[in-house]
């Protein structure tokens, strides 16, 4: 089974990028649940065509108590993609990392893998690794693979290295490792140079170069993803190419 | 408000579920909590403490190691204490405050194991959940890393599991123990109470597991799922229904059913007297009042148990106080049989024949806990 996570700075495009990979994984056969790990709770809407999903923590914020089935926190999307939100607490209030522990538990205790029987696990998670909660996707049993996306802005940059730091913290634990940089272009001056010179620094290589497209903000608009919207354009054709790769891993196993 | 007690006390806690679960097996316990006392967890909940040392420590968690996530000082202190005193497991406990970090039990049991080279287990306990589900955990965990293939015994081997201080009076293991050998069979290991670790490795001689509460029950299960040995539960309560758990043992350990687990079903009646308890506990009870005295008993089980135990309040576990009251005030019973703090929500015109539980209402009536395996009961509930 594909199993990763996706971490990244705020506002880089972990939610783009994990939606778009989720769909080219989907249309590639695979079955596919993507998990947002952030309170924002909108890592799937673009699965959902603009139709969000009632997240974990606001099912149990309204009804008092957890739900007993899957479908009462999940909504499919395109590819029969299972959506699912963890939420949080109101910004400012409460602990959104606990949030994302007690989703996690929830859902074991709803046996969705056992349920679902997924081809692949995507966890978009919030900005950087804050706390044990926003570590929590990449413990073992979870997340075997980080991607981390990132373009060639500075504090773009300065974030995917945190990451990658907090990720290799845990080297003695099994936790999941990182897998490759995902290039989320911004068409910054030099930008393919910088990440280059990161990467190679980091010892990690850059898996997907996405290309900074109308075609995302057009699709996005209509509340969709690009794979879905154009599945021929080049963005799309990245994505699937990036899918493809993951595929081909998990086969080798 | 819902769930929230105003008269009756909580369950003890999973945290003194895994202390008691494995007080006797030579391990060490870290509950990694603040403070530095472990007395609600030994004293409160533990009468062995008083004569019988076991190592349950506490990790005196600071705030700044809270908030930094220093999960260094509890590895390093773990493998420090353990090079002094040579335990044979470590078992690593939660509390509320680790909780809310996140703490990652299962890998840092795992550094601890590497570095100490002492086999290392989390436990996912928080201190909010009742002493069922941490004994429930510490006993599967034993199971899991110590029970090996080893070559059937003669006889019919079995083991109990599922016996700590918690939910049965000291001596209930000698009682068991006794039961089992007029019955023309061979104790191999008492999980939680009466057995070493030596005879835990022993577990897998056996032919027959006897559950005797739900605490018992994930062991059972993965002895059964891994070694097929079957699994009865049921306490030899009384003496009628004694003998029958003794022939269903028996008919057990030759027939190896290891597809299901038959527990006491005398108990999923509509009787007029109430036993309020653990589930294997009380629903044993409610059968040896049947078998002995023929009263038709049925139970409340306000704990976690399997969902047959909640057939006879209607398939629902009844355990909040404002439940447990509405529960009782529509049925009227004649008598209920339960804990003497349970008084309170007894209605008035219902009998009320007081059987302490440790869990409860903790040592205040630890000497009135009778125990009543293979003895006479009419006495005590006539």
């Amino acid at each position: 089974m594909i199993k990763l996570a996706i971490y990244g700075k705020g506002g880089i495009g972990k939610s783009t990028c994990t939606s778009n990979l989720s769909a080219a994984l989907a249309k590639l056969g695979k079955k596919v649940i993507q998990i947002g790990c952030d309170p924002k709770a909108d890592s799937t809407v673009n699965l959902l065509h603009g139709d969000p999903v009632l997240p974990v923590m606001d099912y149990m914020r309204i009804h008092d108590e957890e739900p007993d089935r899957i479908e009462q926190i999940s909504k499919i999307g395109y590819g029969s993609v299972v959506c699912i939100e963890t939420g949080g607490p109101t910004p400012g209030l409460g602990c959104a990392g606990r949030g994302i522990i007690t989703t996690f538990s929830l859902l074991e205790q709803l046996e969705l893998f056992e349920t679902v029987k997924p081809d692949a696990v995507l966890y978009d998670v919030l900005g950087d690794v804050v706390c044990g909660g926003f570590a929590a996707p990449i413990r073992e049993g979870y997340a075997e693979k980080v991607l981390i996306v990132t373009s060639g802005e500075k504090m773009a940059l300065y974030a995917a290295n945190n990451i990658n730091s907090a990720v290799k913290n845990f080297e003695d634990r099994s936790y999941a490792k990182v897998r490759g940089i995902i290039m989320n272009r911004r068409d910054v001056e030099g930008e393919e140079e910088k990440v280059g010179v990161f990467a190679k620094k980091a010892g990690l290589p850059v898996i997907a170069d996405i290309p900074r497209s109308r075609e995302i903000i057009k699709y996005e608009d209509m509340g969709m993803t690009c794979v879905e919207g154009d599945p021929e354009c080049e963005t799309s054709k990245r994505f699937l190419a990036l899918a493809q790769l993951l595929i081909d891993e998990d086969n080798r196993g | 408000m819902k769930n929230v007690s105003r008269i009756l006390p909580l369950y003890t806690a999973d945290t003194s579920g895994v202390c008691s679960a494995l007080y006797e097996l030579g391990g060490m316990c870290v509950i990694h909590d603040a403070s530095g006392c472990n007395s609600t967890y030994t004293t409160h909940d533990e009468p062995r403490w008083y004569d019988r040392r076991s190592q349950v420590f506490i990790s005196a968690l600071t705030e700044l190691d809270a908030i930094m996530g220093n999960d260094e000082r509890l590895i390093s202190d773990c493998v420090s204490a353990a090079a002094d005193l040579h335990p044979a497991f470590i078992a690593l406990c939660g509390s509320p405050m680790p909780m809310m970090t996140g703490v990652d039990f299962d890998a840092i049991a795992a550094e601890i194991r590497g570095r100490s080279g002492i086999p290392t287990f989390g436990l996912h306990t928080n201190g909010t959940v009742s002493y069922v589900e941490g004994a429930s955990q510490a006993f599967e965990a034993v199971v899991r890393e110590f029970v090996r293939h080893v070559p059937k015994r003669e006889g019919i081997g079995v083991n109990i599991l599922g016996m700590t201080p918690l939910d049965f009076p000291l001596g209930s293991d000698g009682s068991v123990k006794s039961w089992l050998s007029a019955n023309g069979m061979e104790q191999v290991c008492n999980l939680g109470m009466g057995s070493t670790l030596e005879d835990v490795k022993q577990m897998a001689s056996a032919r027959v597991n006897l559950v005797v509460s739900h605490t018992g029950r994930a062991a059972a299960d993965y002895l059964r799922k891994y070694f097929d040995i079957p699994c009865i539960c049921g306490v030899p309560a009384g003496k009628g229904f004694a003998d029958s758990l003794a022939s269903q043992l028996r008919a057990a350990a030759e027939s190896s059913i290891t597809d299901r687990a038959i527990i006491p079903e005398a108990c999923l009646g509509d009787g007029d007297t109430v036993v309020i308890g653990e589930s294997v506990y009380a629903s044993s009870l409610c059968a040896a009042l049947k078998a002995d005295m023929g009263i038709d008993a049925s139970l409340l089980c306000p704990l976690p148990a399997d969902d047959r135990y909640y057939e006879s309040t209607g398939g629902e576990r009844v355990y909040a106080e404002e439940d447990l009251e509405a529960y009782l005030r529509e049925k009227m019973p004649g008598t209920v049989i339960a804990d003497p703090l349970y008084k309170y929500v007894i209605p008035e015109g219902t009998r009320h024949i007081e059987l302490p539980h440790l869990a409860f209402s903790g040592r205040t009536w630890q000497r009135s806990i009778p125990d009543l395996i293979n003895t006479d009961i009419k006495e005590l509930f006539k």
